[in-house]
Formats: structure tokens, C-alpha cells, sequence
């Protein structure tokens, strides 16, 4: 197959899946209702470490939650989920809440939207132990 | 017969890949089940799609390189008798087995494999989340025997590539079981489902391309069970879907564990060759490790599928 046609037809598919899944309402990010949900995402990633405390953000795109181990973010991937252990993270406040920085290149930054103050909150509960 | 070529069969089935994700998409739109998309995720394997096409086109030549030195290196022509090509394709799908199986237990192999498993939805555009660093690997040493043995070497790619067209169809949740004697032989998007799962159960198992029987020869097999939904995607999922980075995170983590002061040589080396999850001090878990921990929980599974 000549290379132009080749590349005309990845571009285009690309394209046209991701506007028609676009369209049909498949871009909806995940969101995390109650304790429970976070609980159960914050399990899939960390079976050992169980959770003592749940901070669940009103935007629903992430929590924060205690553990033995230290305090740990269950963040929206798309219509999934990931989590991690915040040790060594940097905070920096933005105008829509909290960017998060990990020590991790295959989880580098997290962007959540928080209030004025969940932004101070969450602040202080990772601050006080990253 | 050093000029023989075939049809690259993997570029030629673009437009039905792009044409099959196009009508899973309306089904489960249309159905309401037999899977999910999510834009995403979607436009993320297409695009480790497209660059492992690409990766193939640029490096491409140093295996071809190596397997045409092999082929003037050996005695032996089998011809291109279409009895040949069948044995070929058997023969090859036996060499991927034992590639995909190194690409779960070594992990030098997983950095290249590891982003095929990276999607936590299983539809066809998984299929495509191939990877771009597989020539690195050097997992062509593993079809050598073939070369030497007389299948010449554009006859092994034309087989290669019909495999990889056989994968395609089987990464969806829009087909349940196939019929018994066909799950029996084939691998079926049951059967693959099974292997993408990151339940402790279905780790490290189900490495069959197109005959399940390899599985069901060494003792890897691992049937989809009713009672246990399968959970896509790998023991700690990405928080990223920058393709670079999907492409790159387990080389970088490589990088990380082997240069790290205050450990022996040993282990830098098992950094790269132990089995995905190794560390020098214990403090990750293998996949072994996980299972036995699920078995510690839950001992009534010892002894059923994928714990014995």
C-alpha cells in the first residue's frame, strides 16, 4: 500500500473514532460518588494497603485517602480510575484547584478541581507529610 | 528464490480494522453491551497503532537484516508450497507463543509488551495498543530456528502478520464463547479476554496467537470463569495517556532500578531479566507473589483455575 494512502487512512480513522466516540457520549470522565467508590479504586491498585480515611473532592475527580503508608490519590483515567502513594509529591495551587506532581513517569502530574477550600485542605493533608 | 516476497498483509488490513472498530462501536452504542469505549483511551491505542507501523518501517531492516544473514547461512529450502506456508504459520504461532510468554516473564521483554496491557477497556482498538520498542528486545533471535530449518524469511513475515490479523477480532467483549470445538482449538476472545485480566487468577496466563493449544500443551491455560468478571488492565495502571509515555514508562523504570546506588551487579541484572514485579529487597510483588497472597485471603481458590 503506496505511504500516503497508508497515512491518510491512520489519520483519518484516528479522527473519526475519536469525534464519533465524542458524539456518542464515550468521553464522560469518571466520577467518584461515595467513600465506597474510592475505597474499591484505591483496592484494585493497593489490596495491602487498606484505608483509613476518605477526602472525596466536590468535583468528584479524585479523593484523597489515609493509609498506613501515608496519604494516597485516587484519580478519574478517563471512565476508569488509578491511584498512588503521594510521598515526594509537589503541590501547586492553580486557579480550578490542585496540580499534583509524582516522582512517576508513568503517572506525572494530576490536575484536580477543588473549591478555595478543599484546595487548602488537601494542601495541608499532603503537605504535612510529603 | 532470494527475491520471493508476499504482500505486507498487516498494512493491507488497515482499512478493515478501522472499519470493524467503526461497527463494535455502533453495536455497543446501539445494544447497550459487549463493551465499553472511552475517547481517550481510544485515540491512545490507535495512536500506539499507527506508531508501531511506524517503528516497523524505520527499524524494520535490522531484523530483515538478521534473518537474511541467516538465510544465506543455511543448507536447508523448504519451498513455498502452500503445505509449507501451513506449517509455517503452525510453527510461527508456536514461536509466539513463547515470545508473548517472555514478554510476561522477563522484563526486559514486558517494557516492550507491557503497553498492550496498559488499557483498562478490551476492545478492538486494544487490539491495536501494540508496541514501538519491540526491535530492542531482540525477540527475533526466537524465530531463528524457522529461518535455519528453511522457511524463508519473507515466507516467516507473511505468517507473522496473518497471526497479528487473526489477534485483532479477538480483543472484544462483543462475542462470548465461540462455538465448543473452535474454543477448544483456537484462541477466542474468551480465551485472550482471560490473559488481559489483572485479576491474581488470570495473571500470566493464555499466551496462545491463534491455537490455544500451546497453552493447553505447557500447562498455561486458564478458562474464563462465570463467576469472576475479568478486570482490564495491568496490576498498577497508568496515570497517563501520553503515548510516549505508555510507549516508554517500563524502560524508564528499568533505567531507574538498575542505576540506583547500593546494589549488587546481580541485581541490576535482575532488574532486566527477573520476572516483571522483581526487586532486590522484596518490597514489590511478582506475579507469584500476588497469587499467593490472593491464596492467603481466599484459600477455598487453592487448586482451581489459575492456582494451581
Amino acid at each position: 500500500m503506496p505511504l500516503s494512502i497508508l497515512v491518510t487512512l491512520v489519520v483519518l480513522g484516528i479522527a473519526g473514532i475519536a469525534v464519533l466516540t465524542k458524539w456518542l457520549g464515550m468521553s464522560s470522565p469518571k466520577r467518584f460518588q461515595t467513600e465506597q467508590d474510592v475505597i474499591a479504586a484505591w483496592a484494585r491498585e493497593f489490596p495491602e494497603t487498606p484505608v483509613s480515611d476518605v477526602t472525596l473532592c466536590q468535583s468528584g475527580n479524585g479523593a484523597l485517602v489515609t493509609t498506613a503508608l501515608g496519604p494516597g490519590l485516587v484519580w478519574a483515567m478517563g471512565a476508569d480510575s488509578t491511584a498512588r502513594l503521594l510521598s515526594k509529591a509537589n503541590l501547586t495551587a492553580t486557579d480550578t484547584g490542585l496540580r499534583i506532581d509524582l516522582p512517576d513517569y508513568s503517572a506525572p502530574h494530576v490536575t484536580l478541581t477543588l473549591t478555595k477550600a478543599e484546595t487548602a485542605q488537601w494542601s495541608a493533608l499532603i503537605g504535612a507529610s510529603a | 528464490m532470494s527475491d520471493l516476497t508476499y504482500p505486507d498483509v498487516v498494512q493491507l488490513a488497515v482499512p478493515f480494522f478501522i472499519a470493524a472498530i467503526l461497527a463494535e462501536l455502533l453495536w455497543i452504542h446501539t445494544q447497550k453491551r459487549g463493551g465499553r469505549y472511552e475517547t481517550r483511551d481510544a485515540v491512545t491505542s490507535l495512536i500506539m497503532g499507527a506508531g508501531n507501523v511506524a517503528s516497523g518501517i524505520a527499524l524494520g531492516f535490522i531484523a530483515w537484516g538478521f534473518f537474511t544473514f541467516l538465510w544465506e547461512l543455511t543448507p536447508f529450502d523448504l519451498g513455498t508450497s502452500a503445505l509449507v506456508v501451513l506449517l509455517c504459520f503452525v510453527l510461527d504461532d508456536l514461536r509466539y507463543y513463547w515470545v508473548h510468554r517472555f514478554g510476561h516473564r522477563v522484563r526486559w521483554v514486558w517494557a516492550s509488551h507491557v503497553n498492550h496491557h496498559s488499557s483498562q477497556h478490551y476492545n478492538l482498538t486494544t487490539a491495536l495498543r501494540q508496541t514501538w520498542t519491540y526491535t530492542f528486545t531482540f525477540m527475533m533471535v526466537v524465530r531463528a530456528p524457522l529461518i535455519l530449518i528453511g522457511f524463508h524469511p519473507a515466507m516467516v513475515l507473511f505468517c507473522g502478520g496473518l497471526n497479528l490479523i487473526y489477534q485483532f477480532w479477538i480483543h472484544t467483549e462483543a462475542i462470548g464463547k465461540m462455538p465448543r470445538w473452535f474454543e477448544a482449538i483456537m484462541n477466542t476472545p474468551s480465551h485472550h479476554r482471560v490473559h488481559h485480566g489483572r485479576n491474581p487468577r488470570y495473571l500470566d496466563c493464555n499466551y496462545a496467537g491463534v491455537f490455544i493449544i500451546w497453552d493447553k500443551m505447557f500447562g498455561t491455560f486458564v478458562p474464563e470463569q462465570d463467576g469472576e468478571k475479568v478486570d482490564y488492565g495491568l496490576v498498577h495502571n497508568l496515570g497517563t495517556f501520553n503515548p510516549i509515555r505508555v510507549a516508554f514508562h517500563e524502560w524508564v523504570g528499568i533505567w531507574k532500578d538498575v542505576t540506583q546506588s547500593g546494589i549488587t551487579w546481580h541485581d541490576r541484572w535482575m532488574y532486566c531479566v527477573a520476572p516483571p514485579g522483581w526487586s532486590h529487597d522484596g518490597s514489590r510483588d511478582t506475579s507469584e507473589a500476588i497469587k499467593a497472597k490472593h491464596l492467603a485471603k481466599h484459600p477455598q481458590d487453592g487448586g482451581t483455575a489459575g492456582f494451581s
